[in-house]
């Protein structure tokens, strides 16, 4: 099968680009490859389509532009928020965060924990929601950063963000709130201010950017430690040669994502909409998050008595690409950690599959790719 | 038809995947990862190593077939690593490879294969499956070097029906050269020799890390006379000459260890001959026969000529023809007639009579 036939519904793990953001890219390698902090010409060409980037990305996302900082991606800018406050000497210091966050933000707590904080992991009720109460009782006075995502990465749940960031803001004034909203802003209008983000992860290959490229949204009252060390790139924040064809090329994406928003965010709800409803129609399944606020590009199904490893297999080998947790090095997939924070029946934990559309599908994927479900399925009985 | 291929990363099942694609066939390729250790670390050799996988990713990409790791990991665990620690608690000698068929690959495997609705599994070993009227017979392979009947003796008839072992009539160089032909990475990959899980380690590491086996005993020779102290039963395998107290005229070898009262006895190379023993747990691949038997005790040993008795559905008595002193319980006894597999079981500890 060749890949222009292959239907592709696993955009919370990555989308293609746009073709924008590639134009943008040529053009800005050509035009901009110096060196951003260089004192010449072509230096001066780069920093200024670099400051040009950071200016677009800020104004459509309704911040200021030093409150954007370029990043290798939406990991490198949870590692930087979560780890960088808390150093070896203040112990007494500690984090909360929940039990469904994405790797890098548990995997950054771990690390917090392992110098001796204490972690607190907000627990996900059984839908997968993390709510307002259980969240704020594990927050007290030395409660120094909080971090809680926008929307799962593999159910799409909806978090609470703007109560919860209200009352912690009550219970403890100097927390600084993080969200990792890297799937967040696929399909959500978010606004960092007036949600009462402090610090947020985005990742530009989500949104038709390139690989390898984010940023971190951070308030500008506050100013982190520095995470790479080395030349005062990046507000002086980031030290490492700044991308800048990749930061012009994310901004292109962006910029493109938020005018066609509301055409793109549709076509995914509607697309979900018809999917989930035929497999409803057809197969005995139960959505995750059915009942609830959940991103409109995410569907996380579980199938009666189907085991997803192998329905994965048997999908992939009918031209359709979804996925399952979170996978490893070598590929092998394993029970994933929010659908055990979820207290799903170990009966069920290896039926479901993640599929996630994005601003790449077109009308008439959701059906198709029920179909090709469905059939896979009964074969599979 | 479809044909689910098990890719361990070496040139064998390299070579099956890609005979099989040259045969027309849809092959899918799966590694089954089997193992990885208590903080997520892979094997460093063996078969089922990062690297490996890897190289089976490689080999799929230049056939250009579908390839998955499938995750077998817990089953593996429970099945065969938790009983190779056990066995060597009770002092037997365990068959980690035949445990991990019996119990975990093929089960899983050809379980999947179905509801991909893959028509047969194939993997690498050598062994040959015949058809025999409605029935299929498990042979070994023409190239003895390297046959595998022994760990794939628990295959049923029904289970073989489903099942293509594409190397059961070619030599091991043969594979190398088809490997060569085709330009796969792992033309010239070394064997693997290892037991998966252990690596280059010494089991005896391995088992200790994980179980705390360290009650000391006493060493006794077949008279009962005590000539040393030893720090735990683990250490030692019936048959065993290394690390026995020296001193003797003649070579000594472990002959027996008594798990009750942590003592090993230790005798002379006769002392090991044993003319009978039980095998339990026993498999058929479809009918038991009694006629022309040869048993195999260790994976590709000799063929030692004996007759059976039928003690129960579950456990079978193998009289040998002549003493011979490769047993140990925890093996398998694997029973032929001629080239064929007739079925086979594990060795048990008791009633092991000696000859002598």
């Amino acid at each position: 099968m060749k890949n222009k036939d292959y239907l592709y519904l696993d955009h919370a793990a990555s989308t293609p680009m746009r073709k924008a953001a590639i134009t943008e890219y040529v053009n800005a390698e050509s035009f901009g490859f110096a060196n951003s902090s260089g004192g010449h010409k072509l230096s001066r060409d780069s920093k200024n389509l670099l400051e040009d980037s950071r200016e677009k990305i800020a104004s459509l996302l309704d911040v200021a532009p030093g409150e954007i900082i370029f990043t290798s991606g939406g990991t490198e800018a949870d590692n930087w928020t979560i780890k960088s406050l808390f150093t070896s000497t203040k112990l007494d210091e500690n984090l909360v965060t929940s039990n469904i966050e994405h790797e890098a933000v548990l995997a950054s707590a771990e690390w917090v924990s392992s110098l001796g904080h204490k972690v607190n992991y907000a627990k996900s009720n059984n839908e997968g929601l993390v709510e307002e109460d259980e969240f704020l009782d594990h927050v007290n006075e030395k409660t120094i950063v909080a971090s809680l995502m926008w929307g799962n990465n593999e159910t799409g749940v909806i978090q609470p963000i703007s109560q919860i960031s209200k009352a912690l803001k009550s219970a403890n004034e100097s927390t600084l709130f993080h969200s990792d909203v890297v799937q967040g802003i696929i399909s959500e209008n978010i606004n960092f201010h007036n949600s009462g983000i402090e610090s947020a992860a985005i990742s530009a290959h989500k949104i038709g950017g390139p690989k390898g490229v984010g940023a971190m949204f951070i308030n500008n009252k506050y100013k982190l430690p520095s995470f790479f060390h080395g030349g005062k790139q990046e507000l002086e924040r980031r030290a490492g040669t700044v991308d800048v064809p990749g930061i012009a090329s994310f901004a292109a994406a962006l910029e493109e994502q938020q005018n066609k928003f509301d055409d793109e965010v549709g076509m995914m709800k509607e697309e979900r909409e018809i999917f989930e409803d035929k497999l409803k129609n057809s197969l005995e399944v139960v959505i995750v998050g059915d009942s609830i606020d959940r991103l409109p590009h995410i569907s996380n199904i579980q199938f009666a008595d189907i085991n997803s490893e192998v329905l994965l297999i048997e999908l992939d080998l009918n031209g359709l690409g979804v996925s399952r947790g979170s996978a490893c090095a070598s590929g092998a997939q394993k029970p994933s950690h929010v659908l055990e924070a979820m207290n799903v029946d170990e009966k069920f934990i290896n039926n479901h599959l993640r599929f996630s559309f994005g601003w790449s599908n077109q009308k008439g994927d959701g059906s198709k790719a029920a179909d090709i479900v469905i059939k896979a399925v009964q074969g599979m009985k | 038809m479809r044909i689910l291929v098990a890719m361990s990363g070496g040139v064998d099942s390299s070579v099956v995947a890609a005979l099989l694609k040259e045969q027309g066939h849809e092959v899918i390729g799966v590694t089954m990862k089997l193992w990885e250790g208590p903080e997520g670390e892979m094997p460093e050799t063996g078969c089922c190593t990062a690297s490996d996988s890897e190289d089976a990713r490689k080999v799929a990409s230049k056939l250009d077939i579908p390839y998955y790791v499938l995750d077998y990991t817990e089953s593996f665990s429970k099945n065969v690593v938790d009983n190779f620690i056990d066995m060597y608690a009770q002092g037997l000698t365990p068959n980690p490879c035949v445990e991990c068929n019996r119990s975990v690959k093929f089960d899983h495997f050809l379980n999947q294969a179905k509801k991909l609705n893959c028509e047969k599994v194939a993997t690498g070993h050598y062994a040959k499956i015949i058809k025999n009227e409605n029935f299929y017979e498990l042979h070994k392979a023409d190239y003895l070097d390297k046959d595998q009947s022994y760990v794939l003796h628990m295959l049923k008839s029904d289970d073989l029906e489903n099942i293509l072992f594409p190397l059961g009539e070619i030599t091991k160089p043969e594979v190398r050269q088809i490997a060569a032909r085709l330009g796969l990475k792992t033309a010239f990959k070394k064997d693997s020799q290892d037991i998966c899980f252990v690596g280059k380690k010494d089991y005896r590491s391995f088992v200790e890390k994980r179980i705390d086996l360290t009650s000391a005993g006493e060493i006794f020779d077949v008279n009962g006379n005590k000539v040393g102290n030893h720090n735990g039963i683990h250490e030692f395998t019936v048959g065993q000459r290394k690390g026995l107290p020296g001193g003797q005229a003649t070579p000594r070898y472990v002959t027996k260890i008594n798990v009750q009262n942590k003592n090993v006895i230790i005798g002379e190379q006769k002392d090991l001959l044993v003319g009978s023993f039980i095998i339990e747990d026993v498999s058929i691949v479809k009918d038991i026969e009694y006629d022309n038997l040869t048993v195999q005790t260790r994976y590709n040993s000799e063929d030692l000529n004996c007759k059976i008795n039928k003690i129960s559905d579950n456990e079978l008595l193998v009289e040998l023809r002549e003493p011979a002193s490769s047993i140990a319980p925890g093996q398998f006894g694997v029973l032929f007639s001629g080239t064929k597999v007739i079925g086979g079981g594990r060795i048990s500890s008791k009633l092991m009579e000696s000859a002598s």
